[in-house]
């Protein structure tokens, strides 16, 4: 034993020593670190309690902590009498100790290089060269974070894609060298620019591409080469660290999946409180969470016109979010709680109690707090458990935390921080108080133990301002004739106190009987069901993902979009998403299997054609449509931003659209890559893609790209005409050439050489330009004037390859025969002008004449609103100009699809496509049709009549939450009107 | 093209001097007269740029002596003209061109400014929404507080002055919203109530308070002052622009308490949360474009498409306008959103009416123009088909007060220009 306490001296001597080892000491040193000995507790750990245990600690470590232990001699022993204890708590999403961030300078004039001086990285939101130990120093917020349990935070600076490295850190007040856990203990990053002032990325999709390029430059550039770049030294040497990823919301996870999928890279991901909306996608990630704890308020829905302006979506979510922890524990998802995210620190524990009330086990909270955050960090050897050799972080709390335990202590690396003063004596009760001037009289002393009040029945009825501290308690009358101060001691109260006159009293206060306090049970919310999560979750969200079906549609119109034109009294069978058969009076039995389940569906009257397909569509994009900022955005891809929750998915549904091109706006020359996706609303947003599409992107031309309509400040951005947009594409494809001779040279050596020489630097801009020069994805180019389109044509045919698509194409008419012997097809607006210069010759003819000419012609939204009514818009193309009605039609269906390269599978009723169905109640073309049905892949997305059932549905769960909203105790915000972003070419962010 | 021209020419004068001078007998069209009814079968005939006779030609008899002209119309359709009201046609022409922009005076307080001196019968667009039978517009200033005033003018004439049915025949309100949009650059998320409500109705109440004082009292000449007399006598109208129910109660209120004659609502997004107002206090409206979004997430997808014929149901007077964006050349399918109000059941000549005797009502011009009734306007045209439908629209004869009009345009000719080649 005495070998045993000399280790254990020696050792914590060596511990202390280090930290101050090379600072002068004003007068002499202090060595002795004594033992204290934490006696009588429950000490609470994730997977045991020792109920009435010791726990033993020197210096800034634990020494020991079980059920039976010997205490050493001279060991300070504290009595905690039944008190809990836990492990302090740990917060790995902070910026606590860091310089607040600057706000983004704003300037009118873009800017296009980076302003930060030095060998980094050309994109002010990359610095992984951040470090946030250089920056860091204690401050007062770290009593904030004790009071509610914390003994350690990581930090980071909450700025930037690449943020640079996060330093765990202990909230001690000692100085920082012993704070500082680990210096560089994570790498942080996000999709938002923070407050960098450089343009480039506007947008989303702009920052996955901005982030994906980094990866590839940073491995380049460990290869050696000659340029110096830090920001890629500190990028390199943080790959070993825990990879953290913030997300704005949790339909940022996939897109972060992809990027680690990619790279392979492992994230923890720090969540914003909605992971429940994307339990499928997130069970297919190892991602851990560090989650926060600030549920939405509830709103004020006492005015039943206002409350309409708060969306199921908001409702659902305030409902669903407290149970967010719970679904994560049901699904095996692991994850850490932060505090950031309440305004209030109080919040944080408020939060997690009704955590737990959701069903929470203490359990998992517990290990969310410690356990699970050191794991995250590959800290566990230092913190998160009261064991042997861990930093002596605990907290003492008068009950369980869970419940509604106080914590009276956050010790932290063996340091006593008080966080509520433990009052030891329950001084309540019935006396008997005495003096000169009293005899026998009855006081109570109730309220609470820390708070208690008093009552002298003789003076006043009322409860008396009572102070009460330590063993002392002072009782005042308001009049001022009973000021009192006695102290406590065995069941009776000994004092003086002061009369009106100013004469001092002598008085005693007897015990009679103490104050019973009724006991508070936990109050477990009776309706702790986990609300049903709809697809998506809001309103029209389906509760049951609805399936494909086999059907029979019989005796219909139908528009075939083939030879046989529209055949009368016809029926239609699909089966497994695709059709089955078309004709008059199909024999089941000889298509069919005999026990088949199939639906009958009497389409007498009505007019079946396939799923309406609009070539340019910006529905359903989150987070912005353009990549502006720079001519030339290649590298971006509407396919990382699809917003799959989209309402207007199900409203284009209801119009008879089955599939979009997502494309990225017209804001420069070359913009991003576009998404083909089906409309199959309920699924995610990379189920909507569609499998095996070909690769399309989008350019621009005219107005847009020269920025002339964006005000007198964006002068700078080559082109600003058209002759020199002109010489954006020469330039681009030129270098695009280059780039790709560069690697066919690479790649054809052997790999002996390979080895020796340096790769060349991957591009992801370059990638895309090179796919299309070799015919491997294929453009849509927006533009309006004949020079312009003339000039693209020869721009393409000097490069040889082809421009796929002209779209919008307002003045194709001028021009499509040399349309048509580039092989370009045109999309077009049916009758949209007027709303610019370069517009004043676009005519509603446009398509007719296009059509007329050979070039394969289309009519295209570009508009939410217009998307669900593209029927009506193909109908103008037979009155401008006299298209017949079966070519109108294909303008809406058929021909996109073959300029998306999706006729073998799409745009027309044939035996073998897919099932995009729709049924229209009269002619397709007429003002008067609605859309019946709605099928994709043979599922039914819409219906009429289910429409009316689902908004039924809608009001009764709107209903539901909104009573369970009406009882909910706690603050309350107005309700507000939620805006919905609608997106067109020409929409920048700022 | 230059003995094109002259032909072209030479068919509108003679037109002119015949038809304006003759009378001419239309037989045999299905007529649509915008009063609710449709007479299947119609003899209409045109004297001194007026209908002379409006009947059933099943049921009277004809005297082919009484007509200089019969102009056979089997299997073809009568429209009295249809109305566009609020709207920009006129006095804008390029969307993104500054200079083209007459719509949008500086400051928020504008009642004296004027749309019809801004008008532009030369507008190339103008041309291309009669040729689709909307041949009516009220020309309508746009921004601020209140806008100005609008007129009432035909989409034909060779300057305003001769163009003009009504000049100055309302101002413009802007009623503050409660709600605006959180961000200016339309980013998605919350919008914020609207903090200084109170204060912009105040000094909005306060404006007209002293209007009103003016109006009674006043000796000396206040422009805006003067401009406003109008409201007070019911020479003018007071055009409300307010959506939520909310603003339109206030408002409403407002302009009870200061006495204007005639209000009208337009916009009126939320009409249905307050029908019983509406009727009570006998309040027509403008309604916004049909072709819209919904206006929530949570709200029935078609409910920009039902909301006329709730209305209709409600007996409230209502007529559809096409503010919005593109509103000026997107004027040429007013039609159609009239044609979408049917497929969602309006009934097709209330349809009708809600895009020409409705709005000829609530514009106050129902006695010139808006039917086809005896001894009104010969305003109207004849379509090939039915004119609510892209489908078949095709307008092959328009008449202003009996008078034809080209209906020719920039568009078709580039379209004759390029189809040749």
């Amino acid at each position: 034993m005495l070998k045993r306490f000399f280790l254990i001296f020696f050792s914590s001597l060596c511990l202390h020593s280090f930290a101050q080892e090379t600072f002068p000491v004003n007068g002499v040193v202090t060595e002795f670190e004594p033992i204290y000995a934490f006696i009588n507790a429950h000490i609470v750990s994730p997977d045991k309690e020792i109920v009435n245990g010791i726990l033993l600690i020197q210096g800034n470590k634990i020494l020991e902590a079980d059920t039976v232990v010997q205490i050493p001699t001279g060991a300070i022993v504290k009595d905690l009498k039944g008190d809990y204890i836990y492990a302090s708590f740990i917060d790995l999403n902070t910026q606590y100790g860091l310089p607040k961030t600057a706000e983004r300078e704003h300037s009118n004039r873009p800017q296009y290089t980076s302003k930060k001086e030095g060998a980094f990285h050309w994109n002010q939101a990359i610095h992984p060269e951040i470090i946030a130990a250089n920056n860091f120093s204690n401050n007062k917020k770290a009593k904030d974070f004790r009071s509610i349990g914390f003994g350690t935070v990581l930090t980071h600076h909450k700025n930037g894609i690449a943020r640079g490295a996060g330093c765990l850190v202990l909230l001690s007040e000692e100085k920082e060298h012993q704070n500082i856990l680990i210096k560089n203990a994570a790498a942080h990053y996000s999709f938002s620019k923070g407050n960098s002032s450089q343009k480039y990325p506007t947008s989303l999709m702009g920052s996955i591409a901005l982030l994906r390029q980094t990866y590839l430059d940073a491995e380049w550039y460990s290869q050696g080469v000659e340029d110096i770049n830090y920001s890629f030294e500190a990028f390199n040497s943080q790959q070993d660290l825990p990879q953290i990823f913030q997300v704005k919301d949790a339909f940022d996870i996939s897109r972060i999946y992809k990027i680690a999928d990619e790279f392979e890279v492992d994230y923890i991901i720090i969540g914003n409180g909605d992971e429940y909306k994307q339990l499928d996608i997130i069970k297919q990630t190892d991602f851990s969470f560090i989650l926060p704890l600030n549920f939405p308020e509830s709103y004020e829905v006492s005015n039943p016109e206002e409350a309409e302006n708060i969306t199921l979506e908001q409702l659902k979510h305030w409902e669903s979010a407290p149970f967010n922890p719970l679904i994560l524990v049901k699904n095996d998802i692991a994850f850490s709680f932060t505090s950031s995210g309440n305004k209030n620190p109080k919040d944080f524990l408020k939060n997690l109690r009704k955590a737990i009330k959701k069903g929470l086990s203490k359990k998992d909270a517990l290990a969310a707090l410690t356990t699970i955050p050191s794991q995250q960090l590959n800290a566990e050897n230092l913190i998160g458990t009261i064991e042997k050799d861990k930093y002596a972080n605990f907290i003492i709390c008068s009950k369980d935390i869970f419940e509604d335990g106080i914590i009276y202590e956050n010790w932290i690396a063996g340091k006593k921080y008080v966080v509520n003063k433990k009052q030891e004596i329950d001084i309540r009760g019935y006396y008997t108080l005495n003096s000169d001037e009293f005899e026998n009289e009855l006081v109570a002393i109730k309220g609470s133990k820390t708070k208690p009040k008093t009552t002298i029945y003789l003076l006043d009825s009322l409860s008396l301002p009572t102070s009460f501290e330590g063993n002392t308690i002072s009782i005042n009358t308001k009049s001022g004739n009973f000021r009192s101060m006695g102290i406590f001691s065995d069941g009776k109260i000994e004092g003086r106190y002061q009369d009106e006159n100013g004469i001092f009293h002598h008085f005693s206060m007897v015990s009679d009987s103490i104050f019973e306090e009724k006991g508070k049970e936990l109050k477990v919310e009776t309706d702790s069901i986990i609300p049903k999560i709809w697809m998506p979750n809001k309103a029209y969200g389906f509760t049951e993902k609805p399936s494909d079906e086999t059907v029979i549609f019989k005796n219909a119109t139908v528009w075939t979009n083939e030879a046989e034109g529209i055949l009368e009294n016809t029926d239609v069978v699909i089966k497994d998403g695709s059709i089955v058969a078309v004709g008059k009076e199909l024999d089941l039995s000889e298509i069919l299997d005999k026990d088949e389940v199939v639906k009958t569906i009497d389409a007498t009257g009505k007019h079946i054609t396939c799923g309406i397909i609009d070539e340019h569509s910006h529905i359903a994009i989150r987070r912005g449509v353009n990549e502006g900022s720079q001519a030339v955005t290649a590298e971006v891809r509407i396919g990382d931003v699809i917003n799959a929750n989209d309402i207007n998915i199900y409203r284009q549904l209801s119009g008879g659209v089955t599939v979009s091109q997502l494309l990225h706006g017209s804001a420069n020359p070359i913009g991003g890559q576009s998404a083909l996706i089906k409309l199959r609303w309920g699924s995610s947003a990379e189920e909507m893609k569609i499998d095996g599409a070909d690769g399309f992107i989008k350019f621009a031309l005219g107005e847009n790209v020269k920025q002339s309509n964006w005000g007198d400040f964006n002068r700078v951005r080559f082109p600003q005409t058209r002759m020199g947009v002109e010489q954006v594409f020469y330039d681009a494809f030129y270098r695009a050439r280059k780039y790709q001779l560069e690697w066919d040279l690479y790649n054809a050596m052997p790999s002996s050489m390979k080895r020796k020489s340096e790769s060349p630097r991957e591009d992801l801009e370059l990638n895309a330009l090179v796919e299309i020069l070799k015919s491997e994805r294929f453009v849509t180019c927006h533009s309006y004037v004949q020079s312009e389109i003339n000039m693209l044509m020869h721009v393409a045919d000097s490069m040889h390859f082809n421009i796929n698509t002209f779209t919008h194409i307002l003045e194709g008419y001028k021009v499509a025969e040399k349309m048509k012997n580039h092989g370009a097809g045109g999309s077009t607006f049916s009758d949209w002008w007027a709303y610019k210069f370069e517009v004043n010759d676009a005519i509603p003819y446009n398509a007719t004449l296009m059509n007329n000419a050979g070039v394969v012609t289309a009519i295209n939204s570009d508009d939410a609103e217009m998307g669900r009514r593209l029927n009506q818009e193909a109908a103008k193309a037979v009155k401008y100009g006299g298209t017949t009605e079966q070519d109108a039609w294909k303008m809406v269906t058929l021909n996109p699809a073959k300029l998306l390269h999706l006729d073998n599978r799409m745009g027309s009723i044939k035996v073998g496509k897919d099932a995009d169905i729709v049924i229209w109640s009269d002619n397709p073309l007429s003002i008067y049709a609605k859309a019946e049905q709605t099928y994709v892949d043979g599922i039914c997305l819409f219906d009429k009549d289910r429409d009316i059932q689902l908004r039924k549905h809608n009001l009764k769960e709107r209903m539901r939450i909104i009573k369970k909203m009406i009882s909910a105790k706690g603050k309350k915000k107005k309700p507000q009107k939620k805006e919905e972003k609608l997106y067109h070419c020409d929409t920048l962010e700022p | 093209m230059i003995r094109k021209l002259i032909l072209h020419i030479f068919c509108i004068a003679f037109v002119q001097i015949t038809f304006a001078q003759s009378h001419i007998l239309y037989l045999g069209a299905v007529a649509h007269l915008g009063n609710g009814l449709k007479i299947e079968n119609s003899a209409i005939s045109v004297e001194d740029g007026k209908f002379s006779l409006v009947a059933d030609a099943n049921v009277i008899r004809i005297n082919p002596t009484a007509y200089d002209t019969i102009i056979k119309l089997d299997g073809k359709r009568i429209y009295p003209a249809f109305i566009v009201p609020n709207t920009t046609l006129g006095i804008t022409e390029i969307g993104r061109v500054r200079a083209t922009h007459d719509y949008r005076e500086t400051g928020a307080l504008n009642p004296n400014v004027r749309s019809l001196i801004a008008y532009n019968t030369d507008s190339k667009i103008i041309t291309t929404v009669r040729s689709n039978g909307v041949m009516l517009a009220q020309v309508t200033p746009r921004g601020g507080t209140v806008s100005g005033q609008s007129s009432i003018i035909y989409l034909d004439g060779n300057n305003w002055e001769d163009a003009v049915l009504r000049a100055d025949d309302g101002l413009h309100l802007n009623w503050p919203s409660s709600y605006h949009s959180s961000d200016w650059w339309g980013k998605s998320g919350d919008s914020k109530k609207n903090e200084k409500y109170n204060k912009r109705t105040d000094e909005i109440k306060t404006f007209f308070t002293k209007a009103g004082a003016y109006a009674k009292s006043a000796n000396i000449m206040d422009l805006r002052m003067e401009s406003m007399k109008g409201l007070f006598d019911g020479n003018k109208t007071l055009y409300i622009h307010a959506d939520y129910a909310k603003d339109m109660r206030k408002a409403i209120e407002m302009a009870n308490k200061l006495h204007i004659k005639k209000i009208v609502i337009v916009g009126a997004e939320e009409a249905l949360k307050i029908v019983d107002l509406l009727k009570e206090k006998n309040i027509s409206l403008i309604l916004n474009r049909v072709h819209r979004l919904p206006d929530s997430q949570d709200s029935p997808i078609d409910e920009p498409f039902t909301q006329a014929k709730k209305l209709k149901e409600a007996d409230i007077l209502f007529c559809l306008s096409y503010e919005g964006n593109m509103e000026a050349m997107g004027a040429r399918n007013l039609p159609f959103s009239a044609g979408t109000t049917v497929a969602y059941g309006l009934d097709y000549e209330d349809a009708i009416s809600a895009i020409t005797l409705n709005t000829a009502k609530i514009l106050g011009i129902e006695k010139q123009v808006g039917s086809i009734e005896f001894g009104k306007d010969a305003t109207f045209f004849i379509s090939s088909g039915d004119a609510l439908d892209m489908r078949t629209n095709n307008v092959e004869q328009a008449y202003i007060k009996g008078v034809a009009i080209d209906l020719n345009n920039h568009q078709k000719e580039l379209f004759e220009k390029y189809r040749i080649r």
